[in-house]
C-alpha cells in the first residue's frame, strides 16, 4: 500500500485522528477543570457523553467531506444509498439499533458485575458512553441496515473508498474502547479509598484512555507507512 | 496400554509439587522444639525431706539469689487444682449485664454463678480475659495452654493428627512432681499426652454435630472424681459450647441450653470442692460471630478465665504488680507451676500472674519474699531458655538487641539482691515484667523468620519443570511424543532419581542440609533438571521448528488474561477480592471465545445481505446466548461467595455491631433450590447420555449410569433436606446412610470403571452371514456410517445385518461425563447446600465452555492434530473455571473459613474415625473445583469429536465458507468434513481411537499444559510471599492464599494424573471392542 502525506486518504485518516484525540483531550481538561470526578457516573450532570457524541460527529462530517471529491465515481448501489441516508426508515433504523445497543451494553455491564438493582443511572452513562464509542460512528455514516452489514458480513458493495477509511479508522476507536472499559476495572478492588474508585469512574476514563490509545496506535500505523515510502523514495 | 506418559506427568507433578513443599518449608518456618526439661529442689514442709524448708534454708536462699543453689528451687504447692476447660467459651459469655432486663440474647448472663460468686466474694474470685495466640484451633492453643510457647503457623495443618508433644510441659512437670492427675474429656489431650493421666476419661471430639455426647460422659464421671481425693490436678474438658457454635452459632437457644448447662455444672463443682482446691475456669479460645474460629480477631482469640477459691483469697494486683485484667494464655503454665509448687517447664516464656494464685502462707517467709522468689524462678527459667535458643540459632537473632536484652537482665540479677521491703519489690517486678515481655515480643518476631535458602531452592525447583515442560512438550507436536518418551528412558529417569533420592536421603548431613527430606527433594529436583535439560536438548531441532510456527503476537488476550490471573496475588486487595476478580476475567474468558467464534463464523452466515430472519436461525446467535447463559450463571454465583473480614460489611466477622448473627441464615428455599438444581443436573446429563446411545444395553457401567445418578441425586437431596431439617428427632445414622449410599456409589463406579468402562451395546447381528465388508479397509467406519444409514431408513442398508454398536460415537466422553455425576454427587454431599448449588452451576458454564470450544476447535482446525489439541483460550478458561469454583461453593481463602463440617458427613458410627479419611473429606470439599474439573480435563478433547457426531448438520453449516465452491445439499456430509480437515468428522469419537497415538499424545500434552497453568500459578503464589515476606498482611492474606494455593497444586495435579489414567483405560476398552468386532466378523 502506497501512503503518501498529500494523499487524500493519509489527510483524512490524518484528520480523523486528531479529532478522536482532541475529542478526549477535551474530555480529560473538562475533567481537570471539574475536579470532583463523582459526577461522571450522573447523566445530566457530567458533559463527557455530549463532548463525545460531538466529537463522532465530527469525523462523520469530516468522512462526508473527504468523499464530496469522490462524487464522481460512484457506482449505482453507491449513489442509491447515499440519497436513502435520510430517510425516516433510515434514521429510525439507526436509532433502534443505537438504543439496542445501549441495552445490550447496560446487560452486559451487569452480568460483567454491575450491581443489578441500584446504580441504574451510571449504568446507563457507561453503556451510552459505549455505544458512542463503538456503534454509533458507523450508524452515523452508513444507516443502520449499513452498519449491521458492515458488522456482520463480508464487506458491502455500496460502501465508498471514504467510508472505507473511516470505518477502518473507528474500528480502532471501538476495539480500544471496549478494552479500556474492561480493563479500567483494575483499580476497583484495590484498597486506596479514593472517590474515583467507585463503579462506572474507572470504566468511564478507561474506555477514554483506551480509544485514546487506540487511535494512537492507528496514527502511528498511518506516520510509519507515510515514513517508510518517504524514506524508500529518498534512497531511490 | 502405554503407561509411558502416565509415568512422565508422575515425574513432573513429584517435581512441582516437592518445590512447593521445599518452598513451605522454608517459608511457614517451623519453631525448632528443644526437648531439654527442667528440674528443682523442691522445698518441703515435711521435715523428713531432704529440703526442709527451715529459716536457715530461707536465709541462704536470699543471701544469693542467683547462686546456682537457690536458682532452681520449687516452694511448696499452694492447693490442689481442678481445671475445667469450655471450649469456645469467649469472654463475653461469662460477663454479666445487669442492664438487661428482658430477653437477654441467648449466650448473655448465663453463666450466673460466676457472677454470684464475684459479688460474694470479690477476693476469692477473679474474672480475666484470657488472651489467646493465634492460630485459634484447639489443639494449638492446648499446646500453647502446657507448654506455655508460642505455637508457630504451621502447626495449624497438623489439627487432624495431634501428635504427642515431646516438648518440655506443665503436664509432664506436675506428673514428674508425683502429682496424680485425673483429666476427663475430649480426646485430644490424650493424644498430646499419652500415659500422663492417673485416670483419663477421654471421648472423641469427633463428631462437631453432636453437641452433647461427650459433655454427658464427662458430666456423669465428674462428680465421683470430685469426690475421690487421691488426685491433686483435675481436668474437665467441655465441648459442647464449641459444636453448639459451630453447629448452630452463638444466637440460638441451644447455645442457651448448653451456656446453662455450664453454669449447673460449675456451680455443683464449686459446691463440692474443698477448701485447699483452687478452680480455674477457661475457654480456649473464642468465636466468631458465626460460631468459628482459627483466625486472630478479637473475637476469636478473647477468651475466659475465672479462678475460684474457697478459702484462701488471691493474691490482689496492689501486692503482685500482675496484670489483673488481661491474662495471655501462655501465662497460665507458670502460674500453675506456681501453684502447685512444680518446676517451670523450660521452654515457657509466660509470666507468673499472682491474681490468680492463691496467696498461701510459706513458712519463715515474707509475702513479698514469696513473691519474689516466684517471679525470679520465673525470669531465670525464661533467661535459661532463650539464650540458650539463641545461642543455637545465632543467625535468627539481631546481635545489638541480644545484647541490650542481656544488659538488661545483668542489671537485674544485681538489682534482685538487694530488695528487702515490699515496695522495692514492687518497683522491681515491673522492671522485671516489662523486660521478659520484650524478650517475648523478639520471640514473637523471630519464629516468623524464613528460611532463604529453603525458599529460593524451592522456587528454583518449582519454576524448573515448568520451564522444561514447557520448552519440550507444549513445543512438541502431539504424535511426536512417542519417539520423546521412551519406555525405557522413563524407567531409566525413575531410576536415576530413586538412586539420586536415596543419595540425598543418605548424605543429606554432608550438604548442610538440616533434614533428609531437604536432601532428597535437592538431589532428586537437581537430577531431573539436568535430564529434562538434557530431553530438550536433544529435541532442540523439532521443538525451534515448531517454535518458528508459532504465531508472534498470537493468543495475546488469552495471555493478558493469564497475566491478570497470576498478578493477583501480588496485591492483598486483589487477593481479598479475588472472587469477583477470577469471575470477572472468567467472563472475558467467555466472551473472548465467543467473539473469536464470531470472527469466524458470522461473516460465513450472511454472504451479502444481513437477515434478522437468518440471524434468528444461524448457530452463532444460539452460542451466544448460551455463553450470555453461562456469564449469567457467573453473575449468579456472586450470590453465593463467602465474604471475609477485609472486605468490611463481612456478616462472619461483624464486630461493628454489638452480638452475633444468627449461624447460616439460608432459609428453606435455599435447600429447595439446591435439590432441585441437582435433580436437573443428573436428568439433564441422563438425558444427553441417552440420546447419545450410551444408556442402552446392560454392561455393567451402563446399569449404574442408567440407575446410579438417580439413586444418588435421591440421596444427595434427602441429605441436603434431612441434614438441615429443623426436625430435630431424626436419627443421625438415618442422615448419613445417604451419604454413605453416595460414597458407595462412587466406589462402585470407580471399581466398575477399572473393570469394564465402557458406556456401549453391540447388538448382535441376526444373520451373520449377510455382512460384507471389504476386508482390507477399517471395519469401523463402515459399521458407523451403515449404522447411520440405517437409522436413516435406507432400506437398502436395512438388509445388510452388520453389527450395530450404540454410543460409539460417544464412546470416551460417556464414561468421563458418568465418572463426573458421582463425582459431583460426592461433592454435593459434602457441600453446603448453598454451596452445591455452585458447584452444579459451575458444572453448566463448563458445558458452556466445551460446546463453543468444541464448535470453534472444529472450524479454526486443519487436521486431527489440531482438532483434538484445545484452543489455548479454553485451557485458559477450564483453567480459570476450575479455580472460579472454589469460590463459587462458598470457600474463601481464609484459615478461619474452612468447612470443617464436611469431615462428618455420614461418619456417625459406620466409617470409622480416622483423620486421614476427615481430612480428605476436608480436602473433597474445600477443592471440589479443582479436583472436579482437572479429573474432567479430557472432555476438552474428545468433547469437539462427540458433539458434531451428535449434530452433523454443523459441519455443513460450519464449512459453507471453507470451501469456497458452495457444496451442494447432496453431498455426504462426512466428505464436507474430509475436505475441511482431513476425516471424517460424523464419526464421531472413534475416530480418536483410530488416531491413537496422536489422541494419547494430545491427552498427555493437555495434562502438561494444565500442569503448568497450575505451576506458574503456584510460582506466583511463592514468589508474591517471597516479596511481600515482611508486609503486613503476610499472615493474615498472603500465607494463607499460599497455603491454599500450594493445597490445590498439591490435589489437582493427581486430579490430572487421575483424569489420564481415566482416558487411558477407556482407550484400551475401546481397543478390546473394536478387536472383538472384528474377529466376531
Amino acid at each position: 500500500m502506497v501512503s503518501r502525506f498529500d494523499q487524500q486518504k493519509t489527510k483524512h485518516q490524518l484528520f480523523h485522528v486528531s479529532i478522536s484525540l482532541a475529542t478526549i483531550l477535551i474530555c480529560m481538561t473538562y475533567m481537570q477543570y471539574r475536579r470532583n470526578w463523582a459526577h461522571l457516573g450522573s447523566f445530566w450532570d457530567s458533559l463527557i457523553v455530549p463532548i463525545v457524541f460531538f466529537g463522532e460527529l465530527l469525523k462523520v462530517i469530516l468522512a462526508r467531506f473527504f468523499g464530496r471529491i469522490e462524487d464522481g465515481v460512484l457506482t449505482v448501489k453507491q449513489r442509491q444509498k447515499k440519497a436513502a441516508y435520510f430517510t425516516p426508515r433510515e434514521l429510525l433504523g439507526g436509532l433502534t439499533l443505537q438504543f439496542l445497543c445501549t441495552l445490550l451494553y447496560a446487560f452486559i455491564c451487569i452480568i460483567l458485575g454491575a450491581p443489578v438493582l441500584a446504580n441504574y443511572e451510571q449504568t446507563f452513562v457507561l453503556s451510552l458512553l459505549m455505544t458512542l464509542l463503538t456503534v454509533s460512528p458507523t450508524v452515523f455514516l452508513l444507516g443502520g441496515g449499513g452498519a449491521l452489514q458492515v458488522c456482520f458480513c463480508e464487506k458491502p458493495d455500496f460502501i465508498t473508498k471514504c467510508e472505507d477509511t473511516a470505518l477502518h479508522l473507528f474500528k480502532y476507536n471501538a476495539l480500544g474502547g471496549i478494552l479500556g472499559a474492561w480493563a479500567g476495572s483494575v483499580v476497583a478492588p484495590l484498597d486506596w479509598g479514593r472517590d474515583w474508585q467507585v463503579y462506572p469512574i474507572p470504566n468511564v476514563i478507561g474506555a477514554l484512555l483506551g480509544s485514546a490509545l487506540g487511535n494512537i496506535y492507528a496514527c502511528t500505523h498511518v506516520l510509519y507507512m507515510c515514513g517508510r515510502v518517504y524514506m524508500s523514495k529518498k534512497r531511490s | 496400554m502405554n503407561f509411558t506418559y502416565l509415568f512422565v506427568l508422575i515425574w513432573l507433578a513429584y517435581l512441582i509439587c516437592s518445590g512447593v513443599l521445599l518452598f513451605s518449608r522454608g517459608f511457614l518456618l517451623a519453631r525448632v522444639s528443644k526437648t531439654e526439661t527442667s528440674s528443682c529442689r523442691r522445698l518441703s514442709l515435711n521435715p523428713n525431706d531432704e529440703y526442709y524448708l527451715t529459716p536457715e534454708v530461707v536465709n541462704e536462699i536470699f543471701k544469693d539469689v542467683n547462686a546456682s543453689s537457690s536458682s532452681n528451687l520449687c516452694l511448696p504447692q499452694k492447693s490442689k487444682v481442678i481445671i475445667i476447660v469450655v471450649d469456645a467459651l469467649k469472654y463475653e459469655f461469662g460477663l454479666y449485664n445487669e442492664s438487661i432486663t428482658t430477653e437477654p440474647l441467648p449466650y448473655e448472663n448465663k453463666l450466673l454463678t460466676l457472677h454470684q460468686l464475684l459479688q460474694q466474694s470479690p477476693d476469692n474470685a477473679r474474672l480475666m480475659r484470657f488472651k489467646a495466640d493465634p492460630p485459634t484451633t484447639t489443639l494449638q492453643r492446648l499446646k500453647g495452654l502446657t507448654t506455655g510457647s508460642l505455637p508457630t503457623f504451621i502447626d495449624i495443618g497438623s489439627n487432624f493428627a495431634s501428635p504427642e508433644i515431646n516438648e518440655d510441659n506443665i503436664i509432664d512437670q506436675i506428673v514428674k512432681t508425683d502429682l496424680p492427675i485425673v483429666f476427663l474429656g475430649d480426646s485430644t489431650w490424650t493424644d498430646l499426652y499419652p500415659r500422663r493421666f492417673k485416670r483419663a476419661y477421654s471421648y472423641p471430639s469427633f463428631d462437631i454435630f453432636d453437641l452433647d455426647s461427650v459433655d454427658n460422659q464427662v458430666m456423669q464421671h465428674l462428680p465421683k472424681e470430685l469426690a475421690s481425693d487421691d488426685w491433686e490436678v483435675l481436668i474437665a474438658h467441655f465441648l459442647g459450647v464449641d459444636h453448639c457454635g459451630h453447629k448452630h452459632g452463638p444466637i440460638h437457644e441451644e447455645m442457651a441450653r448448653k451456656l446453662s448447662e455450664m453454669n449447673d455444672i460449675i456451680s455443683s463443682v464449686v459446691a463440692n470442692m474443698d477448701n485447699e482446691t483452687t478452680l480455674l475456669i477457661m475457654g480456649d479460645h473464642g468465636m466468631t460471630a458465626t460460631g468459628d474460629h482459627g483466625g486472630d480477631t478479637d473475637d476469636e482469640t478473647n477468651a475466659l478465665l475465672f479462678a475460684y477459691s474457697k478459702q484462701h483469697k488471691f493474691y490482689s494486683s496492689a501486692d503482685s504488680g500482675s496484670d489483673s485484667e488481661m491474662l495471655q494464655q501462655i501465662d497460665l503454665v507458670p502460674t500453675l507451676a506456681t501453684i502447685l509448687g512444680a518446676p517451670i517447664p523450660y521452654s515457657n516464656l509466660g509470666l507468673v500472674n499472682f491474681n490468680i494464685v492463691p496467696a498461701v502462707d510459706v513458712p519463715h517467709l515474707n509475702k513479698f519474699q514469696t513473691l519474689l522468689l516466684h517471679a525470679w524462678q520465673n525470669a531465670q527459667q525464661i533467661y535459661r531458655y532463650f539464650f540458650s535458643y539463641a545461642m543455637e540459632n545465632k543467625r535468627s537473632f539481631n546481635v545489638e538487641q541480644m545484647e541490650s536484652l542481656e544488659t538488661e537482665f545483668i542489671l537485674l540479677t544485681h538489682r534482685v539482691k538487694s530488695i528487702y521491703n515490699e515496695a522495692a519489690y514492687k518497683s522491681f517486678v515491673r522492671d522485671l515484667n516489662v523486660h521478659l515481655r520484650d524478650i517475648l515480643n523478639v520471640c514473637r518476631e523471630i519464629w516468623v523468620k524464613f528460611e532463604p535458602t529453603q525458599m529460593s531452592q524451592g522456587l528454583l525447583f518449582s519454576f524448573l519443570p515448568i520451564f522444561f515442560a514447557f520448552l519440550l512438550i507444549n513445543n512438541s507436536n502431539a504424535s511426536d511424543f512417542e519417539k520423546i518418551f521412551k519406555s525405557k528412558e522413563v524407567f531409566y529417569v525413575y531410576l536415576m532419581n530413586i538412586a539420586a533420592g536415596v543419595f540425598g536421603y543418605r548424605y543429606f548431613k554432608n550438604f548442610s542440609f538440616k533434614t533428609e527430606e531437604h536432601g532428597v527433594i535437592f538431589f532428586t529436583a537437581l537430577t531431573s533438571a539436568v535430564l529434562l535439560a538434557f530431553y530438550t536438548l536433544r529435541h532442540s531441532n523439532s521443538i525451534a521448528n515448531n517454535w518458528a510456527n508459532v504465531k508472534r503476537f498470537g493468543h495475546m488476550p488469552t495471555r493478558l488474561l493469564l497475566f491478570a490471573t497470576m498478578a493477583v496475588f501480588f496485591s492483598n486487595s486483589f487477593v481479598v477480592q479475588e472472587a469477583k476478580i477470577l469471575s470477572y476475567l472468567l467472563a472475558a474468558v467467555i466472551l473472548l471465545l465467543v467473539y473469536e467464534l464470531l470472527q469466524l463464523s458470522a461473516r460465513l452466515d450472511f454472504k451479502n445481505k444481513f437477515k434478522w430472519s437468518q440471524f434468528w436461525r444461524s448457530t452463532a446467535l444460539r452460542l451466544i446466548l448460551a455463553s450470555v447463559l453461562a456469564i449469567c450463571c457467573i453473575r449468579f454465583t456472586y450470590t453465593l461467595f463467602r465474604c471475609r473480614e477485609e472486605q468490611g460489611d463481612c456478616a462472619d466477622f461483624s464486630t461493628s455491631t454489638p452480638g452475633f448473627s444468627v449461624k447460616r441464615p439460608s432459609m428453606g428455599k435455599t435447600y429447595i433450590l439446591a435439590v432441585v438444581i441437582i435433580v436437573l443436573y443428573t436428568t439433564l446429563t441422563r438425558l444427553y447420555l441417552r440420546s447419545c446411545g450410551n444408556l442402552t444395553g446392560n454392561s455393567p457401567n451402563v446399569v449404574l449410569a442408567r440407575y446410579g445418578p438417580t439413586v444418588a441425586s435421591i440421596c444427595a437431596g434427602g441429605h441436603i433436606l434431612l441434614a438441615n431439617s429443623a426436625i430435630k428427632n431424626i436419627q443421625r445414622t438415618h442422615i448419613d446412610a445417604m451419604a454413605l449410599v453416595i460414597y458407595g456409589l462412587l466406589l462402585l463406579q470407580i471399581i466398575v470403571v477399572s473393570w469394564s468402562p465402557l458406556m456401549t451395546f453391540v447388538l448382535p447381528p441376526k444373520n451373520p452371514n449377510s455382512i460384507s465388508v471389504n476386508g482390507r479397509d477399517s471395519i469401523v467406519p463402515e459399521i458407523f456410517r451403515k449404522m447411520k444409514r440405517m437409522y436413516e431408513g435406507d432400506d437398502a442398508e436395512r438388509r445388510h445385518e452388520i453389527p450395530v454398536v450404540y454410543g460409539l460415537a460417544t464412546v470416551y466422553s460417556s464414561v468421563i461425563i458418568s465418572f463426573g455425576i458421582f463425582l459431583a454427587m460426592l461433592m454435593v454431599v459434602l457441600l453446603e447446600p448453598r454451596a452445591s448449588i455452585g458447584l452444579i452451576v459451575c458444572v453448566v458454564v463448563g458445558a458452556i465452555i466445551l460446546s463453543v470450544h468444541g464448535i470453534l476447535r472444529y472450524r479454526t482446525a486443519n487436521s486431527f492434530e489440531s482438532c483434538v489439541q484445545p484452543t489455548f483460550s479454553a485451557v485458559v478458561g477450564w483453567f480459570l473455571l476450575a479455580h472460579f469454583c472454589f469460590f463459587a461453593t462458598s470457600h474463601q481463602t481464609t484459615l478461619s473459613q474452612i468447612d470443617w463440617r464436611a469431615a462428618f458427613v455420614g461418619r456417625s458410627s459406620a466409617l470409622g474415625q480416622s483423620h486421614l479419611i476427615s481430612g480428605a473429606l476436608v480436602i473433597l470439599n474445600t477443592f471440589c473445583g479443582p479436583i472436579f474439573f482437572y479429573c474432567m480435563y479430557a472432555l476438552l478433547s474428545t468433547e469437539t469429536f462427540s458433539l458434531f457426531a451428535l449434530f452433523p448438520n454443523l459441519i455443513r453449516s460450519s464449512s459453507n465458507g471453507r470451501s469456497n465452491n458452495k457444496p451442494d445439499a447432496s453431498t455426504a456430509l462426512n466428505d464436507i468434513a474430509t475436505e475441511a480437515v482431513g476425516f471424517d468428522m460424523t464419526r464421531g469419537e472413534l475416530t480418536l481411537y483410530e488416531y491413537e497415538n496422536v489422541f494419547l499424545g494430545a491427552g498427555f500434552k493437555l495434562a502438561t499444559q494444565f500442569f503448568m497453568l497450575q505451576g506458574i500459578k503456584i510460582f506466583c503464589a511463592m514468589l508474591a510471599c517471597t516479596i511481600h515476606c515482611r508486609h503486613l498482611m503476610v499472615w493474615k492474606i498472603f500465607a494463607p492464599r499460599f497455603i491454599y494455593e500450594a493445597l490445590a497444586t498439591f490435589v489437582g495435579l493427581p486430579a490430572l494424573i487421575v483424569g489420564y489414567l481415566l482416558l487411558l483405560r477407556i482407550n484400551r476398552a475401546v481397543d478390546g471392542l473394536i478387536k472383538r468386532i472384528n474377529k466376531d466378523k
